[in-house]
């Protein structure tokens, strides 16, 4: 125990880490009437939030492993008729998550300073999304995740019926209903855990202690039941089909929220709840998931391929992404695991820069249509970087994030063997795919002659708030490329520990 | 010496009732009438408290045999009893300058009372006294704008309709009668033969006896009856054009108090008289509740008029709340408790939130604004605070976290889930929490373009100015849905104690 982690303890930085934004978007929506506060306000509170999340990180304590060991732990009582307690606590897991979210926040605010319509509202809501997803990355109670985990659906369907493109009604109600309905299915199976384990707790680590008891036919059941609620939101295919309308509609950076953080709940909920509490549901299911996982990496990778959209492509890209992430849980081995947590926050780093490197060029060039584009890097070189870093981690090239996360999957999933042994050629396959249609886009967009199809004549190199996030991002990504270590220091434990869990082979 | 603790609460709102009229006579100020109407809701709820805080949990006083003071009993008179407060502060502005003030503050309050005797009701005439109070008070309320066609049309409506339906009721409360007259010998001595009590242990007694198909059609005219004023579907046809007809206030009423009260006579009645056939009609009730649910929110989406969208939503609500009788007639105590407890707290949470729904639209409609969906359209800008409201109401009714509606179906759901787990031959229980889930997912469709017609949309710029009273009223809903659905732990409490004395464990 450093002097920090107690130091961080005592000052109850988890609920800090909640309150700060809730606070600054309650500020924002009190004080927004000045155009400039409305800015400098979030930004000041989400920059204490990564302060905070950045502390939190370093704090950690890297000799506490294992399943149900958290750090930072606070409960208190809260519905005792039901047995609900406010508790939050965080592992190897979720910390790094709660790190990415704090960032992404922050950069996506900051990216966001040339919003001009009702500005104060679009700062509030994304520090109250920011709230909602601290919230399911750090809660150990299940009525408390289920409360974060919905608070997140209002603010991004505002921020997509608001600021959103031209189908925005119909993309933000198809969003909202869809993972609603997600949402309450994860709620029926939370029920049936909650009371065929005794009905006095909802509590995470007591229901999962409690799990041993479990049927196997119930354990199916209920795995079902959370699969599917945690699917839609990564998505898989065939649940996938809000994605696209969200993100093409909603604004840049709602687009970074949805993608890096939201789309993560999902892969976070499956490996923090669905896998450790029902191990033996998960195995049964094993070849399900690695069907799904194989089918959205394919078809992600296939429909990305046939978008004349640039934002349409990067989306379509998140679910072959999430895919590898679904991929390495559903070998349910260490490697596995860990790979898909590190997939998980090297995908939000990645698509984080691809759907801003969109939002600029709608922006300055006001179109993503592909074909209307060409010979950008003529005009915009600052910006032809950026998108090259991004495109190519994407890809997979090593020594960016994508690759640290991508090979170790493909992998475990070798090691699988077995039936399985000839399905790696699949997921591999992907990835020339995967470069095909990046290269091909970069092609057709930075290279070539200069378009004629739009006037180019204003066009002009990305501005100083757009260029310090993508910038800092693309930092990033070159060096937890390099020294994935960082990161992986602090899943391997968690993730041995859940794959101990499982009883595979037996 | 008779103890009157039992009818106290009855008697302070009834005696204010009859006197409002003289004192509105009196003081020539409608003010003052609502400030005496008040002061009798006051008294009332003073001693529904009293008896709460100084007697321990469980405990019941009874007066003759007729009505009981117990937790179920008196978790229902507050209900009642908010409903009215904030129905009488809302009504302050809404019937300004209009002929008659004195008696419908009079009538509220009887209505009130009636439905307070409901809920203590102990024999099942006297719940149809209650029901009758109620039901013929409203007849005058809704029609309380005489010049107004719509609303003497709705008057019209609701009056046949409440009378076919009383008439209904009543022909299965007399087959009950000669159901329990035929083994007087096993009833409770000295009681009426009619207690909820004795029809019990005589319906126990008639299965396999030849007079079994009597009990059968009573069942039917009962839930036939009693569904016409849950407005349960099929028997719902009237509800969206009389709340739509009605004055604003009176819908409130109607939906956050009649309802609820249909309720109680419902559950009284199955979860006590009839309960020893309840092989025989809980799936029946079970598909009544999917049905009204699944009718009311597909109906609510494509209406046009904000209070018709809220009555169908009503609609469905009343089949969310009926999901608890089935459950609650499973054998293990526990399991029915909560069942029973879900619904409860969910009548609870939709006296707030409908009927905070309902007052912002009369707020907003005393204001000039109409009553349109459409003319909603940008109301965040022209009056926040009512918007901001109507926002949280509707996201509660839609079960969005962390409002009361969203606690309230937690545990109503969780309680259909609760009785599936238990036994084998309660395994359709789980479609009850599946089709309350899916409705819930399907209604917030209607809901959302609500708050997107509000939030989104651009309409006109001047603002709107709502009048404190009607503020204060909707203020008190607010506060509730808020309030119960971040700390929702005394509600529960408050719940479960009243099913347990409603189920007598």
């Amino acid at each position: 125990m450093s002097e920090l982690y107690n130091f961080l303890s005592d000052i109850n930085i988890l609920t800090l880490l909640i309150m700060v934004p809730l606070a600054g978007s309650i500020i924002t929506f009190l004080i927004g009437k000045n155009i400039k506060a409305a800015k400098v306000i979030p930004v000041v509170f989400s920059g204490i939030t990564l302060l905070l999340a950045t502390l939190m990180l370093l704090g950690f304590d890297f000799n506490l492993a294992g399943v149900n060991v958290f750090q930072y732990e606070e409960q208190y009582d809260w519905i005792q008729t039901l047995g609900v307690t406010y508790h939050l606590g965080v592992d190897g897991i979720s910390v790094p998550m709660i790190w990415l979210t704090a960032l992404l926040c922050f950069l996506a605010i900051l990216f966001s300073w040339d919003v001009s319509n009702r500005t104060k509202e679009y700062m509030g809501l994304m520090l109250v999304l920011e709230v909602g997803v601290m919230g399911v990355f750090m809660s150990l109670d299940y009525f408390l995740f289920y409360i974060f985990w919905e608070v997140v659906l209002i603010p991004m369907f505002f921020l997509i019926s608001i600021w959103g493109g031209p189908r925005r009604e119909y993309a933000a109600i198809k969003f909202f209903i869809y993972t609603h309905i997600a949402s309450l299915v994860m709620l029926l199976a939370i029920f049936a855990m909650y009371f065929v384990a005794g009905g006095t707790s909802f509590d995470m680590i007591f229901i999962q202690e409690a799990s041993a008891s479990f049927g196997l036919d119930f354990q199916v059941m209920v795995f079902l039941a959370l699969f599917f609620g945690f699917g839609v939101k990564m998505p898989i295919v065939p649940f996938h089909t809000w994605l696209p309308d969200a993100h093409v509609e909603a604004p840049t950076a709602g687009s970074v929220l949805l993608a890096g953080l939201l789309l993560k709940m999902g892969a976070y909920g499956l490996i923090r709840v669905a896998i450790p509490t029902l191990p033996e549901g998960a195995l049964e299911l094993q070849w399900l998931l690695i069907a799904i996982a194989v089918l959205s990496i394919m078809y992600g990778a296939f429909a990305s391929l046939a978008q004349k959209d640039l934002k349409k492509m990067v989306a379509f890209s998140s679910i072959s992404h999430m895919g590898f992430v679904l991929l390495g849980f559903a070998t349910f081995s260490a490697v596995g695991i860990a790979a898909g947590v590190f997939q998980m926050f090297a995908h939000g780093l990645i698509t984080a820069v691809l759907f801003m490197v969109c939002g600029v060029m709608q922006h300055i060039a006001g179109t993503r249509e592909i074909p209307k584009l060409g010979g950008m890097a003529q005009k915009m070189p600052i910006y032809a970087t950026f998108m090259m870093i991004g495109f190519m981690a994407s890809l997979g090239l090593p020594g960016l994030v994508g690759f640290a996360a991508e090979l170790p999957i493909f992998f475990s999933f070798a090691n699988l063997g077995g039936e399985w042994n000839w399905w790696i050629i699949l997921p591999i396959a992907s990835v020339a795919i995967t470069a095909a249609y990046y290269i091909w886009a970069m092609q057709r967009v930075l290279f070539g002659p200069l378009t004629e199809k739009i006037d180019t004549r204003h066009l002009h190199d990305v501005s100083w708030y757009e260029a310090a996030p993508l910038a800092a991002l693309c930092a990033l990504i070159i060096f937890f490329g390099l020294q994935p270590g960082y990161i992986y220091d602090f899943i391997r434990p968690v993730a041995e520990a859940l794959s101990a869990l499982v009883p595979l082979g037996g | 010496m008779t103890d009157y603790t039992a009818i106290l609460p009855l008697v302070a709102l009834a005696g204010f009732a009859i006197l409002a009229p003289a004192v509105r006579a009196l003081s020539k100020s409608d003010k003052a009438t609502a400030v005496w109407a008040l002061a009798g809701i006051m008294l009332s709820a003073f001693f529904v408290v009293d008896f709460l805080l100084n007697n321990p949990a469980g405990s019941a006083v009874d007066y003759m045999g007729v009505v009981e003071l117990n937790s179920f009993s008196a978790l229902f008179m507050l209900i009642f009893l908010s409903v009215a407060t904030y129905v009488v502060i809302a009504s302050m502005r809404f019937v300004d300058g209009e002929k008659h003030v004195g008696e419908y503050y009079a009538l509220i309050m009887l209505a009130i009372t009636g439905m307070m005797v409901v809920a203590s009701s102990l024999d099942i005439i006297t719940l149809f006294v209650g029901i009758e109070l109620t039901s013929l008070s409203s007849y005058a309320l809704v029609a309380f704008k005489k010049t107004n066609k719509r609303g003497a049309e709705a008057a019209t409506k609701y009056f046949i309709y409440g009378a076919l339906s009383s008439a209904i009721a009543l022909f299965g409360i007399s087959l009950l009668y000669g159901i329990t007259t035929q083994f007087s010998y096993l009833l409770v001595p000295g009681t009426s033969p009619l207690t909820f009590e004795n029809i019990g242990i005589a319906v126990q007694a008639a299965i396999g006896t030849p007079i079994q198909p009597i009990l059968y059609l009573a069942t039917v005219m009962l839930i036939a009856g009693f569904g016409f004023k849950i407005a349960l579907v099929p028997f719902h046809m009237w509800a969206p054009d009389v709340y739509e007809g009605a004055p604003t206030t009176i819908t409130a009423m109607l939906a956050a108090g009649s309802k609820k009260m249909g309720f109680v006579a419902l559950f009284k009645v199955f979860l006590i008289g009839l309960i020893a056939t309840k092989s025989d009609w809980s799936l029946l009730i079970g598909l009544i509740a999917i049905i009204t649910m699944t009718v009311g929110n597909v109906m609510a989406v494509s209406q046009t008029n904000i209070k018709r969208m809220l009555a169908y939503s009503s609609i469905a609500q009343a089949g969310y709340i009926l999901i608890a009788l089935p459950v609650a007639t499973v054998s293990d105590p526990s399991v029915a408790a909560y069942g029973l407890a879900g619904g409860i707290f969910h009548m609870l949470t939709h006296a707030f939130m409908k009927g905070g729904a309902f007052l912002i639209v009369a707020a907003l409609a005393t204001a000039a604004l109409g009553e349109n969906i459409a003319d909603y359209k940008g109301l965040a800008k022209r009056a926040p605070l009512m918007a901001f409201a109507m926002m949280v109401m509707l996201f509660s009714l839609a079960g969005i976290p962390p409002l009361a509606g969203f606690a309230s179906k937690f545990v109503l759901f969780s309680g259909a889930i609760d009785a599936w787990r238990l036994t084998i031959d309660n395994e359709w229980m789980m479609w009850l929490a599946i089709a309350g889930i899916l409705n819930s997912a399907l209604s917030l469709y209607y809901y959302a373009r609500v708050v997107k017609n509000m939030y989104v949309e651009k309409g006109p710029e001047s603002r709107i100015k709502v009048s404190r009273a009607m503020a204060v009223a909707v203020g008190i809903c607010f506060v509730a849905v808020i309030v119960i659905g971040v700390y929702p732990e005394p509600f529960i409490r408050a719940c479960l104690d009243a099913a347990n004395a409603f189920l007598g464990y």
